[in-house]
This record gives C-alpha cells, sequence and structure tokens, in this order.
C-alpha cells in the first residue's frame, strides 16, 4: 500500500501572503468541507509549489505573549480582550512570516510503512505527497490510522 | 580594611533564574526570507548562526536585517553568513545577572546567548524583557511590592513610568519613507520611530520589527513609513505606575510604551523593557533605595 492509496486528492491550500486571519478564516472554511477539524494547511506559492505549511499550533504560538509565564501569575486578567488587541496589532503578520519552510513531503509511490515512520520519528500529523513540483495530496496521520487499522478489525 | 558591599536587588540572582531555554538556531547558508521567517515565528531578537558542525560563529539580529533592507542587499539571495556579527555574545547560567546586564548594556546589544559546559553548546538565552518578567514575578511576590497591591495605597512609595522612560521620542512625519525611519533608527540607537502627523499628532509607530517584515514582504525603501505603521499607538500616562506599565508590555506583548504627560497626544517619552531592566529595581522606592554601595570597617 503507497501513499496515493490512502492520500486525499482534495485539499485546502494558503498562500503566503494571506494575512493570520485569512488563514484563520481558511482553517474554518476548510474544517466545515472537510467535515472533519483540519489543523494544518498547505501554502502553495503563484506557480502551484508547495513552499510551506501553516498549522493551528504555529498560530497559536505565535499569538501567544512571549512572557507567557507571568500570566500564570496574573488571576486578574480579561485574557479575551488582551487576546483582541494582540491579534488587532498583527494585522500586518502574513502566512509567510510564520509558516514552516521545511516541510516533510513524500512521493506518491511511498510506502505507508515509510510514511508511518517518517510521522511518528518526525511528530508530524500530515504529509503533503509531491509528484516533480505538483503538490497531488495530502495524507493525515488518521487516514493512515483507520488504513492501518481495517486490516485487524 | 574597608569592605565595600554593593547592595542591589539582582544580587545573588544568576542568568539561569532568568533565562530562556530555546536558542532559535539558523545555519549559515539558510536565506535572509527564512531568517526573517524564524525571528518573527519565535519572537526571537536574533538568531544564533552555526557553521556545518552546528558550531556557533556568529549571530543575526533584527537591526542586521533592517541593515540588509537598508543596503538594498535582496533577501532571497542572501545568506545569514552574508551579514551576520560574530562571535556571539555569551554568558554562563551562574554569571550574576547584575553582570549579564552591564554586559549586555556595554556591548549595545538586547541578548546574550547562555554558554553550556561544551565549547559548542548553547543553552538558551538572556534578554531584558526576561530580566524585567524576573523582577516583576519578585514584585507580585512582595508584600511591599505594587504589583500585589489592590485598592488605595500610597502611590508616592512607588516608581512611575516617568522614572524609568527616555524622556525623548524619535518621531517622523508620516509623508516619510522608510528609508528616512530606518536612518531615524540608527541615529538615535532607538528600537522604534513614532510616526506624527501634520499637525505634530502621534499617529502610529514603526519597530524594527515591522522593518523587518515590510523586508520580508517585499516594501520598496521609498514606500511611505505611514503604511506599515502599527496604529494606534501603545501609550500610558508617565505617571502610571512602573509595575502596571510593565504588566500592560508583558500582556500585550510589547516592547515598549510611549508617555505622554495628561494628553495622549504629546507623547513625552517612551519606556521600553531595557530602560525597565536597567533600573535593577523592582516597583517601589524602597527597591530602589537599597541600591546604595555601603561601606564597613
Amino acid at each position: 500500500m503507497y501513499a496515493r492509496d490512502i492520500m486525499s486528492p482534495r485539499f485546502h491550500t494558503l498562500s503566503p501572503t494571506n494575512t493570520i486571519a485569512e488563514a484563520v478564516g481558511m482553517f474554518h472554511v476548510a474544517s466545515k468541507e472537510e467535515g472533519k477539524r483540519v489543523f494544518g494547511l498547505m501554502v502553495i506559492d503563484e506557480s502551484d509549489r508547495l513552499v510551506g505549511m501553516l498549522s493551528l499550533y504555529d498560530i497559536l504560538l505565535f499569538v501567544q505573549p512571549k512572557h507567557i509565564h507571568v500570566w500564570s501569575e496574573i488571576e486578574d486578567l480579561e485574557a479575551q480582550v488582551l487576546f483582541g488587541e494582540l491579534l488587532d496589532r498583527v494585522k500586518s503578520v502574513q502566512v509567510s512570516d510564520i509558516m514552516t519552510t521545511s516541510v516533510v513531503t513524500v512521493k506518491p509511490q511511498t510506502h505507508v510503512m515509510v510514511i508511518a515512520d517518517l510521522m511518528i520519528k518526525r511528530h508530524i500529523r500530515r504529509v503533503p505527497v509531491v509528484e516533480g513540483n505538483a503538490l497531488v495530496g495530502i495524507v493525515y496521520i488518521s487516514d493512515l490510522f483507520y488504513h492501518l487499522l481495517q486490516k485487524f478489525l | 580594611m574597608p569592605v565595600v558591599v554593593r547592595r542591589d536587588i539582582l544580587k545573588g540572582l544568576l542568568v539561569e533564574d532568568a533565562m530562556r531555554r530555546q536558542v532559535i538556531r539558523a545555519p549559515q547558508d539558510m536565506y535572509l526570507g527564512q531568517c526573517v521567517n524564524q525571528l518573527i515565528k519565535f519572537k526571537a531578537g536574533a538568531l544564533l548562526v552555526g557553521d556545518k558542525t552546528g558550531c556557533p560563529v556568529g549571530v543575526v539580529s533584527k537591526t542586521d536585517i533592517v541593515g540588509a533592507f537598508y543596503g538594498g542587499l535582496p533577501i532571497a539571495q542572501t545568506l545569514a553568513i552574508d551579514i551576520m556579527n560574530g562571535p556571539a555574545l555569551t554568558c554562563f547560567p551562574d554569571d550574576e545577572l547584575g553582570g549579564a546586564l552591564d554586559l549586555m548594556r556595554k556591548n549595545g546589544v538586547h541578548q546574550l546567548f547562555v554558554q553550556g559546559a561544551e565549547p559548542c553548546a548553547v543553552v538558551g538565552t538572556l534578554s531584558y524583557g526576561d530580566v524585567v518578567a524576573l523582577l516583576y514575578r519578585y514584585c507580585r511576590a512582595c508584600p511591599q511590592g505594587a504589583a500585589g497591591l489592590t485598592g488605595s495605597f500610597d502611590r508616592t512609595q512607588f516608581l512611575t513610568v516617568r522614572d524609568a522612560m527616555k524622556t525623548c521620542a524619535v518621531s517622523r512625519g508620516n509623508n516619510s519613507s522608510l528609508a528616512e525611519a530606518i536612518e531615524e533608527l540608527t541615529t538615535h540607537h532607538s528600537g522604534a520611530v513614532l510616526i506624527v502627523d501634520g499637525d505634530g499628532l502621534p499617529s502610529g509607530v514603526i519597530s524594527r520589527t515591522d522593518i523587518v517584515l515590510a523586508y520580508h514582504h517585499g516594501a520598496s525603501l521609498e514606500a511611505e513609513a505611514q503604511t506599515i505603521a502599527t496604529s494606534p499607538v501603545a501609550s500610558c500616562d508617565e505617571n502610571f505606575l512602573l509595575t502596571e506599565a510593565i504588566r500592560q508590555m508583558f500582556l500585550k506583548d510589547l516592547q515598549r510604551l510611549f508617555a505622554y504627560a495628561k494628553d495622549p497626544a504629546h507623547i513625552t517619552g517612551v519606556l521600553s523593557l531595557s530602560d525597565a531592566a536597567q533600573m535593577r529595581s523592582g516597583s517601589c522606592r524602597a527597591c530602589m533605595a537599597s541600591r546604595i554601595i555601603v561601606s564597613s570597617y
């Protein structure tokens, strides 16, 4: 069994020039259309070349204040107001500014056990499938898991 | 034999008490575009540049990136090694915090790398913000500190923004170019430029981070500075308690707050985390008074 057998050929993408607010909206749309929570989106340039990945983790890492450890000792703060102000100030930040640029990819003919090994060792939950320069699909850890699990059920 | 004892709020505190155990690294052949990505993503002030074996060879700071922008270097073709400064300025985890602050101030840097036991091991970083965060936490724990007080109390006992701020804020008109804003930052060794409108009223702020982002987004040096300015200007009254201003900076992830006297339209100074760190004090005047040199015989 290979990547091409379990990958989702339909996927949502972001542009490097999307703002973080637009990216949050895209996550919402992707989750709705996929019928499951989408935790990461691929970023492609104008030539449809994969240039990065953006995950919810990247966005959360960026919006949380740097000195977060001080917060744990402050009981009387209005987090919603402060986060609102924080998000308002980062309007100029684009997807390309915080995306992960070193993306692990596989080919359509990569074996699923190799993909499972990659996901375990690199702590990744989704792997883009690339053929030449073209992005052709994505393998989610859940797809891989349930595909392998079916053998035992 | 006289013994001089310097009483200092930081006395006894070590670098390891305040340091951040995360080092953002870049290989020497990393392109500047990726360097900016790492600086922004991890909110770092500087990247530790390593050679092929991972050994540190230098540092790329936001200031270096701003310099590359001003110098017209192409972001997609310039490497970290082309603009880095080296060697990295370091301290050890068991160094005194006061000494580390002196080292930062003497060398005009905002961050030190913390050296581990092995020659190439860097185990953390120390910035002005980390020192202020530690002092703030002490203040909150101190029964005399303003940070933990509620209700009415004698405000004269506590330090205000005016005690720590710099009284001249660097400013430019809103029709200035990005190049002019960079020149202003560099000339005054400032972290941010206040943008003022035709009436001299503050309309925005441009920090080094804003300029680094503009470079990453392909902006021109001739573009109007106003187009990348953060607005509204984050400010507070100069009579604000220092501890409250520090709290605001931490919670809103700000490096600086502009100060005004009664009217927010008239900026009188700027308080940065580095200014607050250099105070080497908590929030009350008792902390300041304890910083005397005592001679005993």
